[in-house]
C-alpha cells in the first residue's frame, strides 16, 4: 500500500481520532483519580458537625453519666441512622451497654477527622476525641455527610455524558473538515449541470492541499475545459452559420437572376467548393480542439516539404517558386506528423501569400536551438497591430481592412496553431517591420 | 486510357440516399460500367455475397446494418475491392480507423469526377495484380532492379527507398501518361488517398532530388496540377 502524501486527509483524520482517544482515556483515568482525591477528605463543615456531636456526647457524659450517654446515642441514632459508641481511653463503653466482642475489633479501624475516607464504597468510622479527657465518640460517617455522596452523579457525567458530547464535538469537527467542502462541491456541480458554466469552487476549497483540494482543482479544471469547449463551439457554430449565409445568398441571387446556364453552373461549383472547404475546416478545428488527437510522429524533411508546398501554392496563385525562397540548412529535419505539419505550413503560406503586396516575397528560414528547430515564415505585407497578434489565431477573425485580401475565413491559422500544438510544438506571430513573421518551434529529430 | 476489362466491370453501389444513388448509377453507367444498385445495407450484403462483382461502393452509415460490420462479414468470404463513402469527416485518423479492410475511402461530399478517378484507380490496380511481375528493365540510361528496389544510372545506385522505387517504376511504365494520385497511392503506396495526404508528394520530391543528385537529366517527373504526376522526356 502506498502511503499518501504529507498533506493527505489521512493524517488529519488520524490526528483527530488519536486526540479523541487520548481525551477519553484521560477522562477515565486522570479525571477519575482527581475526583477520588478531591473527595477523600471530610469538608470543614462536616468536621464541625462531627465535633459538635462529640461536644454533645461529652456534655451528656459529664452532666448525666451513663444514662446521659445512652440518651445521646439514642438521639444520634434517630438523627443519623448510623452505628455510634462512646468509649474511654481503655476502649470501654461509657454507655450502659457493654460493647459486644465483634464491635471491640472495630475500634481498631477508626480514623481521625483529618484522615481520608478510604476506598470508594466503604463506610469509614471516625473517632472524635473529647476535649478534656481521653474518652471519644466513635461513629460511622452518615451518608449525607460523605464527601462522596455526589460521586455517582459525577461519574455519570464524566463517563457517559461528557464522552457523548465529546463525540458530538468530534463529529462536528470532522463535518466541517470533510463535508463542508463537499457541500460547496455539490452546490457548484448542481449549478454546472443547470447550465451555469462559470461555476467554480474558488480558492476557499482549491487551495487546500489534501485530497479534497485535489478534487476541487480537478473539478475546476473540468469546468474550465467544459466552459472553454462550449464557448468555443458556440462561437464556431455562430460564425459558421454566419459565414455560410454569404455563399448561400450569392447562390440564391444567382438562381433568381442568372440566365446563362453555364455561368450558373460555374457559380454553383465555386460556391459549393467554398462551402465544402468551410465545413471541412470547421470540422477539422473541432476535431483538433475537442479530441486532441495524438498523430503518429515521423521524421519530416522541412526543405523537401516546403518544395512540395510552394509548388502547390505556385499552381494555385500563379506565384513563381522563386518568390517563396527557403533559407533553411539542408539538414533541417523535425519530428512531426507529415500531413499535419504540411497542412499547418500550407495554411501559413497561403495566408502570407494572400497578404503580400505586388511582387512580394514569402521567405522560410530558421535555425536549430538545442533540441528544437525555430522556423519562421515572413511576408512583406503590412503586418498587424501588436494588440491583434494573438487574435489572428482565433477562428473567423477578420482584421481591419488594413490588411488586403479578405477572402479567407480565418480558420487557417487557428487550424495551424492547433495542429502544431498537437505535435508538441508552438506557433506564434511577430511583426517583422514590414510584414508579419510567423514563428514556430518544432522538435528536432 | 480505360482498358476494356475495366470499362465492362460490374459494380455494386450500396447507397441509401435515393437522389445520390440514382446520380451514382447514371454516372457510372455512363462510364460503361455495369451497375447494380442497392438502398439497404443487409440487402446489399446479400447481393455482394451471392454474386460476383469487381468493385463495391458502400456508404458507412447505412440503415439496416452498419457499413463496417457488413464490410467485415463480407471480407471473411470474398476479396472483392471495396470503396467506402461517408460523411463522417475526412480527418486522417478517422479514415485510418474506418478504412480498415476497405481499399479506398471517399469523404462526402465528393464530385462524380473524383469518384470516377478512384474507381478507375482500384480497378486498374486489380488488373495489374493479375499480371506477371516484370523483369529488370533498362531505358534511357536508367536500370530498374526490382529485387533491390532501386535504379542505377551510369553504374551508380541512386539510393531510392522501396516506396520511391515503386512510384518511379510506375511512372516509368506509363511514360507521358498522367497518373492520378488515387491510382499512385493504390498501386505504389498500397493504401487509400486522402485529401491532406502529402506522402506521395514527398516521395516525388525525394525522387527528383535523388535523380538530380545522380546527374540524370534525360527525363523528369512533372506535376499535373489537380490530377497527379507524369514522367516526361526532358526538353519535351
Amino acid at each position: 500500500m502506498n502511503l499518501p502524501g504529507r498533506h493527505s486527509l489521512l493524517w488529519r483524520l488520524a490526528g483527530v481520532l488519536a486526540l479523541f482517544c487520548l481525551l477519553l482515556v484521560s477522562l477515565y483515568v486522570d479525571v477519575g483519580r482527581m475526583l477520588v482525591e478531591a473527595t477523600s477528605y471530610l469538608s470543614e463543615s462536616t468536621r464541625q458537625t462531627l465535633k459538635g456531636y462529640a461536644q454533645e456526647a461529652e456534655t451528656s457524659w459529664r452532666e448525666r453519666g451513663r444514662s446521659g450517654v445512652d440518651a445521646f446515642l439514642q438521639g444520634l441514632h434517630e438523627r443519623e441512622q448510623v452505628w455510634a459508641v462512646v468509649v474511654d481511653g481503655h476502649k470501654t463503653s461509657l454507655s450502659s451497654q457493654p460493647l459486644p466482642a465483634e464491635e471491640v475489633e472495630r475500634l481498631d479501624f477508626v480514623r481521625r477527622l483529618d484522615f481520608p475516607v478510604g476506598r470508594p464504597g466503604s463506610t469509614p468510622t471516625y473517632s472524635i476525641p473529647f476535649n478534656d479527657s481521653d474518652a471519644r465518640l466513635l461513629m460511622e460517617l452518615p451518608q449525607r455527610l460523605s464527601p462522596r455522596r455526589y460521586n455517582e452523579f459525577w461519574e455519570l457525567l464524566l463517563q457517559r455524558i461528557f464522552p457523548a458530547f465529546l463525540a458530538i464535538a468530534l463529529a462536528l469537527l470532522l463535518y466541517r473538515l470533510l463535508i463542508a467542502p463537499l457541500a460547496i462541491l455539490r452546490r457548484q456541480a448542481a449549478a454546472l449541470s443547470a447550465g451555469d458554466l462559470s461555476a467554480r469552487l474558488g480558492p476557499q476549497v482549491t487551495r487546500r492541499k489534501d485530497e479534497l483540494g485535489e478534487l476541487a482543482r480537478t473539478f475546476d479544471h473540468m469546468a474550465e475545459r467544459l466552459d472553454h469547449t462550449v464557448a468555443f463551439q458556440r462561437q464556431l457554430l455562430r460564425n459558421l452559420s454566419h459565414e455560410l449565409r454569404t455563399p448561400l445568398a450569392r447562390l440564391r441571387v444567382a438562381g433568381d437572376s442568372e440566365q446563362d446556364i453555364e455561368a450558373l453552373r460555374q457559380r454553383l461549383a465555386r460556391e459549393v467548393e467554398e462551402m465544402e472547404k468551410l465545413v471541412g475546416d470547421a470540422l477539422e478545428l473541432v476535431w483538433l480542439d475537442t479530441e486532441r488527437p495524438s498523430l503518429p510522429m515521423e521524421e519530416v524533411d522541412i526543405v523537401r516539404l516546403w518544395d512540395v508546398l510552394r509548388e502547390n501554392a505556385g499552381f494555385e496563385t500563379g506565384w513563381p517558386v522563386e518568390r517563396m525562397p527557403c533559407e533553411l540548412p539542408a539538414d533541417c529535419r523535425v519530428l512531426g506528423n507529415l500531413n499535419g505539419l504540411a497542412q499547418a505550413l500550407e495554411n501559413i503560406l497561403r495566408n502570407a501569400i494572400r497578404h503580400s503586396p505586388e511582387g512580394g516575397v514569402v521567405r522560410l528560414a530558421g535555425r536549430r536551438e538545442g533540441g528544437q528547430w525555430l522556423l519562421w515564415i515572413e511576408d512583406q505585407g503590412t503586418g498587424v497591430a501588436e494588440s491583434e497578434l494573438e487574435n489572428i489565431f482565433r477562428p473567423f477573425t477578420r482584421l481591419s481592412t488594413a490588411r488586403p485580401g479578405g477572402d479567407g475565413f480565418g480558420l487557417g491559422l487557428a487550424i495551424a496553431r492547433s495542429m502544431i500544438a498537437t505535435q508538441g510544438g508552438r506557433l506564434w506571430a511577430e511583426n517583422a517591420w514590414p510584414g508579419l513573421r510567423l514563428k514556430l518551434h518544432l522538435q528536432s529529430v | 486510357m480505360m482498358t476494356s476489362a475495366i470499362a465492362s466491370a460490374r459494380i455494386l453501389a450500396v447507397e441509401d440516399d435515393p437522389l445520390l444513388a440514382s446520380h451514382l448509377q447514371s454516372h457510372l453507367a455512363g462510364c460503361g460500367f455495369d451497375v447494380t444498385l442497392s438502398h439497404d445495407g443487409s440487402e446489399g450484403l446479400q447481393l455482394a455475397e451471392s454474386e460476383d462483382f469487381d468493385l463495391i461502393l458502400m456508404d458507412i452509415l447505412l440503415p439496416g446494418t452498419n457499413g463496417l460490420e457488413a464490410l467485415q462479414r463480407l471480407r471473411r468470404q470474398r476479396s472483392v475491392p471495396v470503396l467506402l463513402m461517408s460523411a463522417l469527416g475526412d480527418e486522417q485518423n478517422r479514415i485510418a480507423g474506418f478504412s480498415q479492410g476497405a481499399d479506398d475511402y471517399l469523404p462526402k461530399p465528393f464530385s462524380l469526377g473524383e469518384l470516377s478517378v478512384r474507381v478507375e484507380a482500384i480497378l486498374r490496380r486489380v488488373a495489374y495484380e493479375r499480371r506477371d511481375p516484370q523483369p529488370s528493365t533498362e531505358g534511357n540510361g536508367l536500370l530498374f532492379d526490382e529485387g533491390r528496389s532501386d535504379v542505377a544510372f551510369r553504374d551508380q545506385w541512386v539510393g531510392l527507398t522501396p516506396s520511391e522505387y515503386r512510384v518511379l517504376e510506375l511512372l516509368w511504365r506509363h511514360r507521358d501518361e498522367a497518373l492520378s494520385k488515387p491510382f499512385l497511392y493504390q498501386q505504389a503506396l498500397r493504401r487509400a488517398y486522402a485529401q491532406h495526404d502529402r506522402s506521395l508528394d514527398m516521395h516525388v520530391s525525394h525522387i527528383r532530388r535523388k535523380l538530380q543528385a545522380a546527374g540524370y537529366e534525360a527525363t523528369r517527373v512533372d506535376t499535373v496540377w489537380g490530377k497527379g504526376y507524369v514522367l516526361v522526356q526532358a526538353g519535351a
